[in-house]
């Protein structure tokens, strides 16, 4: 046995020791190899809490991290989502161009981050009754450590995946969370950048920063992605491998001198 | 002590008053010249109504219709629960001691009808305190500040004939009016022709006759909703221990589970009181996404509740009422043990619509409409079954997206462009800087931040469905802002934001607003 391979060997029977249920329930592939390659087991762990962040003033509306769970939960199994957030604006067309069909989805609507995590893990713990759950979602400001530790293991149990999208109101409130650990076992930042200019004027090819800010097990590391489309993969921008040289944007547009 | 134009007048005197010869409706200058060390205190006439409410609400445990009567009085119709206290003697007896040991002073009287037993209870009472008593009723007595009276069925004309006609319920004026022509008892009032009566004195006193002798029906509008089904379990000694309330809760769950099942029913809606000891009543209140009657899943909704019931010195009666009740077909159990039922769904909502309310659950569906806000609609988990919804039109975010150079004012075809993620209801306005008004802007500051525009796509125009009654946007019909022109714009960091100039371009001054936020 080489000595590279009883590394990876040791280096998987520790993680059983550490985490017995960690990749228990499989590995959700993004189907973008340089993204499966820096996860544990290949791809987003099943049965699992993962955090996902947005950036800026994002973090208070949280819309890129909205699209980046749709096209998770979107592939996560057929059953419903559950959807819980504070906030009346999650809307249906926007989902279904990331991969989620709203018609899954089941929104609850709470006052309160504590009343979001109570409904997320009694769902998660009662996820083995009919009626079959793909993933739970919850948008949350605040996400105390015991709160995410419950959450991760009720999602351990049942095998579903949970997905807490961390919605700040304010500045200073993102500023208090974000450095803050949680139990989850994965946390993203998902960014809207300058999309990639296409041959015509006008917005290009949509594209976010997809950061892998936390992972048991792996590296944090960091993508440029084309945003998941309506089959709920991201790919890797073009930008990253070979492709032809950047059209110049159109130079001058007359709103654009103006400003 | 109540202020009556100006006077200040006794609104109720104790006993030890009313044996000095005060009595109620004294101006209070007259009192205190009677009897110089009278105390009073100002009446809280809302608080004494509020107390009679909850009076009422405990009388409950004798029967689901009961109601408060007047300012002083409580009706309860006990058709059909009187033998739950071995007949009327034994209800009245029961009612009687329970209120006497909570100190409350009263008269109880049971006759055929509300107007009788209205009468009985406020004069044949007090007659029969004094000992006077030669009316053909049954007497029970419990104390010094209690009496019960039952007019046996067929009685009434009988009781109530040597009673004084006020004891008819009628206003003063018309007591007054029927003394001054002599008729001082129901009795007098009785052998008079009716018509009569309704001539000199109105249809009241008729009516108010034909009422008490059950000529005249006169439902009684209960206090609150009456429950469909109730089931009630007395405890013989009051109860407060938590684990005891829940195992109440689930024998009268078991109790009501049985019931509905006979009938093929299951229930929406329940309401557990419990009755202290004290005669107030707590109640848990619950709603199922579906008719359910699944005994563990309702006992669990119920006593998950259980926290937020204070028992007080004990709980002496639990009752259980079931208020929408809907048709239950019996459930077809799958072999492997799994409920086939459509959704199977409800029972794992339930426990989040119990605590966070059953509004707080939606489902979006698509509707036909090019509005955006229209385009997607909450509807609420609970209505009932709902036929599968139609998919939803995807809107792919590239590609197919109609991309029109910008300020060319193409109409894009609807649901082929983009839409976001974040829909914020109602649009946000902005302030927006441009320099054509033709064109999306090329600044605009949307919650004290400014966003440099770098790219934008459209319009898409989308005007008001004219040809619906809710078709308006804002504005109304024929304004300006009938018409919306949307773009897709974005921001020199990347944030891409719908945003919407409404009204036609050129017709000053454009309003602009930010609808949504893609992913």
């Amino acid at each position: 046995m080489s000595s590279a391979t009883s590394l990876v060997a040791l280096q998987d029977r520790i993680r059983r020791i550490e985490r017995p249920n960690a990749l228990r329930c499989g590995v959700l592939p993004f189907r973008a190899p340089a993204i499966d390659r820096a996860l544990p087991g290949g791809g987003l762990a099943l049965g699992a809490l993962h955090e996902i962040l947005g950036t800026g003033a994002d973090e208070e509306d949280g819309a890129a991290a909205a699209g980046f769970a749709a096209g998770i939960a979107g592939r996560v199994g057929d059953g419903i989502v559950l959807w819980c957030l504070k906030q009346r604006d999650l809307y249906g067309p926007g989902l279904a161009a990331h991969g989620l069909d709203p018609a899954r989805i089941v929104l609850v609507r709470a006052a309160r981050d504590d009343d979001i995590l109570w409904a997320l893990e009694e769902r998660l713990r009662a996820a083995n009754s009919p009626g079959g759950i793909a993933a739970v979602v919850g948008e949350v400001g605040r996400l105390p450590m015991i709160a995410g530790r419950r959450l991760q293991l009720a999602a351990e149990r049942s095998g579903v995946t949970a997905l807490v999208l961390r919605r700040w109101r304010n500045g200073a409130e993102a500023a208090d969370e974000r450095a803050r650990p949680s139990a989850a076992l994965t946390r993203w930042r998902i960014a809207a950048i300058p999309s990639l200019p296409g041959s015509e004027p006008g917005i290009g090819t949509p594209r976010w920063r997809v950061e892998l800010l936390r992972c048991r097990g792996a590296e944090s590391a960091e993508w440029t992605v084309e945003v998941a489309d309506a089959t709920g993969l991201v790919s890797l921008s073009a930008e990253l491998g070979d492709r032809p040289a950047a059209p110049q944007r159109v130079a001058a547009e007359p709103w654009r001198r103006a400003g | 002590m109540i202020a009556v134009g100006g006077r200040q007048i006794l609104a109720a005197v104790n006993p030890a008053a009313a044996a000095q010869g005060i009595a109620t409706g004294m101006p209070l200058a007259d009192a205190l010249s009677f009897l110089p060390g009278l105390l009073t205190r100002p009446a809280e006439l809302a608080e004494d109504a509020a107390a009679l409410r909850r009076l009422a609400e405990w009388c409950g445990r004798y029967s689901p219709w009961t109601a408060p009567d007047g300012a002083d009085g409580i009706k309860i119709e006990t058709t059909g629960s009187a033998h739950l206290w071995g007949g009327e003697a034994g209800l009245a007896a029961d009612l009687s001691g329970r209120l006497a040991r909570q100190g409350i002073a009263h008269r109880v009287a049971i006759a055929d009808t509300l107007g009788a037993a209205w009468a009985v209870a406020r004069f044949a009472a007090s007659e029969a305190e004094e000992g006077a008593c030669k009316l053909p009723v049954k007497t029970g007595k419990t104390g010094g500040i209690a009496t019960s009276l039952v007019v046996a069925p067929g009685e009434t004309r009988a009781a109530l004939a040597p009673l004084p006609i006020a004891a008819l319920r009628l206003d003063p004026a018309i007591v007054e009016g029927l003394h001054r022509v002599g008729l001082r008892r129901v009795g007098e009032a009785l052998a008079m022709p009716r018509d009569a009566l309704a001539r000199r004195f109105g249809d009241t006193v008729a009516r108010r006759l034909d009422q008490a002798l059950d000529d005249l029906p006169e439902p009684l509008s209960p206090l609150g909703e009456v429950p469909t089904r109730r089931v009630r379990l007395s405890l013989p000694e009051p109860i407060a221990d938590p684990a005891d309330l829940a195992r109440a809760a689930e024998r009268l769950t078991a109790d009501l589970v049985a019931r509905l099942e006979r009938e093929g029913m299951g229930a929406r809606r329940l309401d557990l009181g419990f009755h202290r000891v004290d005669g107030r009543v707590e109640h848990i209140r619950i709603g199922t996404a579906r008719p359910s009657r699944d005994p563990a899943h309702l006992a669990k909704l119920l006593t998950g509740k259980l926290d937020t019931i204070d028992p007080g010195l004990g709980i002496e009666d639990v009752i259980l009422a079931a208020f929408a009740v809907e048709p239950l077909a019996a459930e077809q159990i799958e072999m492997t043990g799994n409920s086939a039922a459509a959704g199977g769904s409800g029972p794992l909502f339930d426990r989040i619509g119990a605590k966070l309310g059953l509004d707080a659950l939606a489902r979006l569906e698509p509707r036909a409409s090019h509005i955006p806000e229209r385009a997607s609609v909450a509807v609420p988990v609970e209505t009932g079954c709902r036929p599968p919804p139609k998919p939803f039109p995807v809107s792919t975010g590239e590609g197919s997206a109609h991309r029109a150079r910008v300020g060319a004012g193409t109409i894009s075809e609807p649901q082929k462009s983009p839409r976001p993620v974040r829909l914020f209801q109602p649009p946000e306005p902005v302030e927006a800087f441009w320099v054509l008004p033709d064109d999306p802007p090329f600044r605009f500051t949307w919650r004290r931040r400014t966003h440099r525009i770098a790219q934008a796509d459209g319009p898409e125009r989308i005007a008001e469905e004219w040809w619906r009654p809710d078709g308006q946007l804002v504005g109304g019909a024929g304004a300006p802002d009938a018409i919306r022109d949307y773009y897709r714009v974005e921001d020199a960091s990347g944030r891409r934001f719908w945003l919407f100039r409404a009204g036609l371009p050129g017709a000053p001054p454009p309003r602009w607003f930010v609808h949504g936020i893609f992913a």
